[in-house]
């Protein structure tokens, strides 16, 4: 291994099946960066097309970046790559997880963690710095994930960071998490995990990440991002008014004001005016308790959460001791947005509040009560479209239908038609648990439709949310950016987990600002529209929407959060708001040592995203992407009506619909930004050679894959 | 009790001012100081006992668990600054071993007991800069002294020869041997200019100059470290 900066140089390799642990070298990869860019690369060469997620022939990856672990902020997520089971081709794809779990790798020594095979019996890995072995799971196997952390932290050690999964895991839903810490979930890849009879990687990590450059260099740049960067979601513009403020923006995460508290702290912690040029409040800025629970939680917010050096705490802490009370379940919970708002929209009726309960106290005990029953089974929401599928398949009968007449007596309807949060309860435990039929809820949208036939109407209805027939929802699409947003959502295999152009859109400042900040990135002013305000397809958008979706993979990649970079903008009047897009690279460059223009960083995404699409070529068997895969559902490109009835144009104010003709031209011009034939949208030879891929360009045209 | 006779008690919590330390160097006691640059020397008393005298720290920095988030910007950045890189391990400020289960550690009542995996408090352990630091008097080769500009007691590198007995010796677990370099590693103030503190995105941490910082962490209404756990998780 030769001596490295940002990256430890080393890979751990884990054949579960032999019980075979070894070490590979990370530099052999460094053309795909880090974390997922790396994960793509092992998959394309070590997956063969056409196996089963729950096989052991499949790999799960767990990566981080050069960046991740030497206090860079937000850098301390988790990228998982393995096969989807909730895609209908398998497909590979991401999840990723915030939290602690990646930074310790690193200190332990690993870029990735590649497993692979399938244990006999029920394993943990437990890596130790470079000691790394096998223990017997059976104690752990069948734990909700709360307890089987504590008993797994209490064997090796309060320091330690566990990467997990629950019952749903252990069941093989395709639609299950992995966990880590109090709050931290990626969806997705649970049920890998559980094929592989792994219920957990534990990691205690003694050592470093190197950095190139000199302390203060590093520090510098540090300290010159830490005024660019803004709230949650990179929101520039504070909510409420502030003495230093020039705008407020009705949408913006930036909830911190006078008089707004971390009521349940002791004493309580105000979060007050927070200057922008005020380090020390950064973390105040973003008061998630309010955000996602609302303005009920505040007294009930101990603090806010988050993962290994963000400064931002997107994650609230609250303590509602009714939790406790009416449950019997621990009255601690954190999470954030959807993994809050995704549980309770299994109670789709509502949750009004009783006599007595404050504004909004139902909805809030709803929440939490739902977010840490799906954490603790470790079921996912699928972004929220579980609650949705539930809400679709009762109302229109079919769990009459498809369930047997016993079992559907035997659910509790009763309690969620009333509104009552103890429904999640009994209904989590069924899922989880594959209890009867009701359980393929969690099989995701794609295969609940195989299984209970829910027709056409199912995928057309637009509160659905569904945004493909390979079964992923909405993700900041149509409503977020236009066609931008509506052409990200289109080339991935689940849920976009896109924040590079809605973060963008919402930061808050006025649109003739994001105009000249699209015209400096995406070279015109029209690459954005004003909301429901929208222009047909432009190249400018093509590029926006080409740089979206190269910068998330990058992020991916680096480690760093997507939920907060890129870093357009900034909250400062004397930047004239603007952010600075070349931080990832200078970062880069400075942990690495190895100098990288932001240029050359966007070509390395853009050779990863490449790579992702030949994996999804490759797993579906058609190079007809433009058909076959980047489709929306029929909804999208509808024209809305209303409040009368009347049909409201596309491009005309009031809606955010598309029409066909539109994204198609759109689809043309992102193919042609990336250099992928504009037919088809798949790569090129040519710029797969390009892109310095010779050998996909080479297995591709084996498989009769390339484009004509 | 008078400041000698105090100063030979390790135990005690008070301790000689710098002034007087100056004071007591100048009055020509029995014995002469080892480094009066270093701001410690051994003495003999007039009844012939060796006694270290060290002279106090400016102050200490001080975490207020109540405000904490647990985000570990303090660790790297102390890391980052002292070492050129990034590790919990070493930081000489230790968030990432109390955050999710508290200074104690799992039990049964975890859910209920500090951390993230509990009531959400983050108790940190940070150095008090002792008046009487245990991992200075226990270095055998003396290279754990006052910082004469800061007072913070710090580690010569040079002089260190990797025994871990600092790291044995220190009651808050502060000390720690590099596993990397083998060289001892505790806070030193950054030279006066503490980098945590600065990259605490809450206000979390803060210096206080010695006698604020002496109340804060072992007077009897302390809000930091081993004192707040037992308060906090009551
Ligand atoms: S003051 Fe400096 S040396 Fe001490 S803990 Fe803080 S950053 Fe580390
Ligand atoms: S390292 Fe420990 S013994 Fe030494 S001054 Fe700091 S807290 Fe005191
Ligand atoms: S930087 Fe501040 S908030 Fe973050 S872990 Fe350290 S003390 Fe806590």
């Amino acid at each position: 291994m030769t001596n490295t900066f940002g990256y430890t140089g080393k890979i751990l390799r884990v054949d579960l099946t032999t019980g075979k642990i070894w070490t590979d070298d990370t530099m052999k990869y460094k053309d795909f960066i880090g974390g997922e860019g790396m994960s793509m690369k092992i998959m394309w060469d070590e997956v063969p097309a056409g196996t089963h997620p729950f096989s052991p022939e499949n790999k799960i990856i767990f990566g981080s970046g050069p960046l991740c672990g030497t206090g860079v902020p937000c850098s301390g997520r988790t990228n998982i790559t393995s096969l989807l089971p909730s895609n209908p081709d398998h497909s590979v794809s991401s999840s990723h997880m915030g939290g602690y779990f990646s930074v310790e790798m690193k200190y332990a020594g690993w870029d990735l963690i590649v497993v692979e095979g399938k244990s006999a019996k029920p394993v943990w890995l437990r890596i130790e710095d470079d000691k790394v072995w096998l223990e017997d799971g059976r104690w752990v196997w069948g734990k909700g994930m709360f307890d089987a952390m504590a008993m797994i932290s209490s064997q090796m050690g309060k320091e330690a960071q566990i990467a997990m999964i629950g019952p749903a895991g252990e069941n093989q839903l395709n639609l299950s998490v992995i966990r880590t810490g109090a709050s931290h979930s990626a969806g997705g890849h649970g049920g890998v995990m559980g094929s592989k009879n792994l219920k957990a990687i534990a990691i205690k990590g003694t050592g470093s990440v190197k950095v190139a450059a000199r302390p203060e260099e590093l520090m510098a740049l540090d300290k010159y991002m830490m005024t660019i960067i803004g709230a949650n979601n990179q929101h520039v513009v504070p909510r409420f008014p502030h003495p230093w403020a020039e705008y407020t923006a009705s949408g913006s995460r930036w909830t911190a004001k006078k008089g707004l508290y971390w009521g349940a702290a002791n004493p309580p912690v105000e979060t007050g005016e927070c200057y922008p040029e005020d380090m020390q409040s950064v973390g105040l800025r973003t008061h998630k308790g309010f955000q996602d629970l609302g303005a009920v939680a505040e007294k009930y917010t101990v603090s806010m959460g988050g993962c290994a050096h963000c400064p931002i705490r997107c994650h609230s802490q609250v303590r509602i001791p009714q939790l406790e009370e009416r449950y019997g379940i621990d009255p601690n919970v954190s999470n954030t947005c959807v993994g809050y708002s995704g549980p309770n929209g299994i109670m789709f009726k509502g949750t009004p509040d009783l006599p007595g309960q404050e504004k909004g106290e139902q909805s809030m005990i709803s929440k939490t009560l739902g977010s840490h029953l799906a954490d603790d089974y470790g079921v996912w929401c699928n972004y929220g479209q579980m609650g949705r599928d539930l809400n679709w398949t009762y109302t229109h009968g079919i769990l009459k239908k498809v369930l047997p007449a016993d079992e559907y007596a035997s659910i509790s309807w009763d309690l969620l038609e009333k509104g009552d949060p103890a429904f999640l309860i009994d209904f989590y435990d069924r899922v989880a648990n594959k209890k009867g039929e009701l359980w393929h809820i969690a099989d995701g949208s794609y295969w609940i439709d195989k299984r209970w036939n829910l027709g056409e109407e199912y995928w057309a209805y637009d509160k659905n949310k569904l945004w493909s027939k390979l079964g992923y929802p909405v993700h900041h699409a149509n409503e977020s950016q236009s066609q931008v947003g509506a052409l990200v959502s289109c080339f991935s295999n689940r849920d976009a987990q896109n924040h590079s152009h809605s973060n963008f859109g919402a930061a808050g400042v006025p649109l003739e600002l994001l105009k000249q900040v699209a015209a400096e990135e995406f070279g015109t002013p029209d690459a954005i529209d004003g909301p429901m305000d929208y222009t047909p397809m432009n190249q400018g958008k093509a590029n926006f929407v080409k740089w979206a979706l190269t910068r998330t993979m990058l992020h991916n990649s680096l480690t760093l959060c997507n939920w907060m970079w890129p870093m357009a903008f900034s909250p400062l009047k004397s930047r004239n708001y603007r952010g600075d897009t070349a931080l990832e690279a200078k970062f880069y460059s400075l942990v690495t040592g190895i100098p990288m223009t932001k240029e050359d960083l966007d070509r390395a995404a853009t050779r990863t995203f490449t790579l992702f699409r030949a994996l999804t070529i490759r797993s579906m068997g058609t190079a007809d992407m433009r058909n076959k895969h980047d489709q929306t559902t029929s909804w999208v490109i509808t024209a809305t009506k209303d409040k009368n009835g009347k049909e409201i144009p596309q491009f005309t104010k009031g809606t955010d619909r598309m029409t066909q003709e539109d994204m198609e031209k759109g689809r043309g011009l992102v193919y042609k930004a990336f250099g992928w034939d504009e037919k088809t949208g798949a790569p090129t030879k040519a710029t797969l050679e390009a892109l310095g891929m010779p050998e996909v360009a080479a297995e591709l045209a084996a498989k009769g894959l390339l484009p004509a | 009790m008078d400041s000698k006779q105090n100063a030979a008690d390790s135990g005690s919590k008070r301790s000689t001012s710098r002034r007087d330390f100056l004071k007591l160097a100048g009055a020509g006691f029995l014995g002469a100081l080892a480094t009066t640059t270093l701001g410690m020397g051994v003495m003999e008393t007039a009844d012939g006992r060796k006694v270290e005298v060290w002279a106090l720290s400016s102050g200490a920095i001080v975490h207020d668990p109540n405000r904490c988030v647990g985000c570990r910007r303090c660790e790297a950045a102390c890391t980052v600054r002292n070492d050129g890189k990034g590790s919990a391990f070493i930081s000489r400020i230790k968030v990432s071993r109390n955050l999710q289960y508290g200074k104690l550690g799992v039990s049964a009542a975890y859910a209920k007991a500090n951390g993230q995996m509990g009531n959400f408090l983050v108790v940190a352990d940070t150095c008090r800069q002792c008046s009487h630091p245990a991992c200075g008097m226990a270095c055998p080769v003396g290279a754990i002294t006052a910082d004469p500009t800061t007072g913070a007691r710090v580690v010569d590198v040079d002089r260190c020869v990797s025994c871990g007995a600092c790291q044995d010796a220190c009651p808050w677990g502060i000390a720690t041997l590099d596993p990397e370099t083998k060289v001892s590693t505790k806070c030193m103030l950054c030279d006066g200019d503490p980098n945590c503190t600065k990259n605490c995105p809450t206000g979390a941490i803060k210096f206080y100059p010695w006698e604020e910082a002496e109340a804060l962490l072992f007077g009897t209404d302390a809000t930091s470290g081993a004192t707040a756990v037992s308060g906090a998780s009551a």
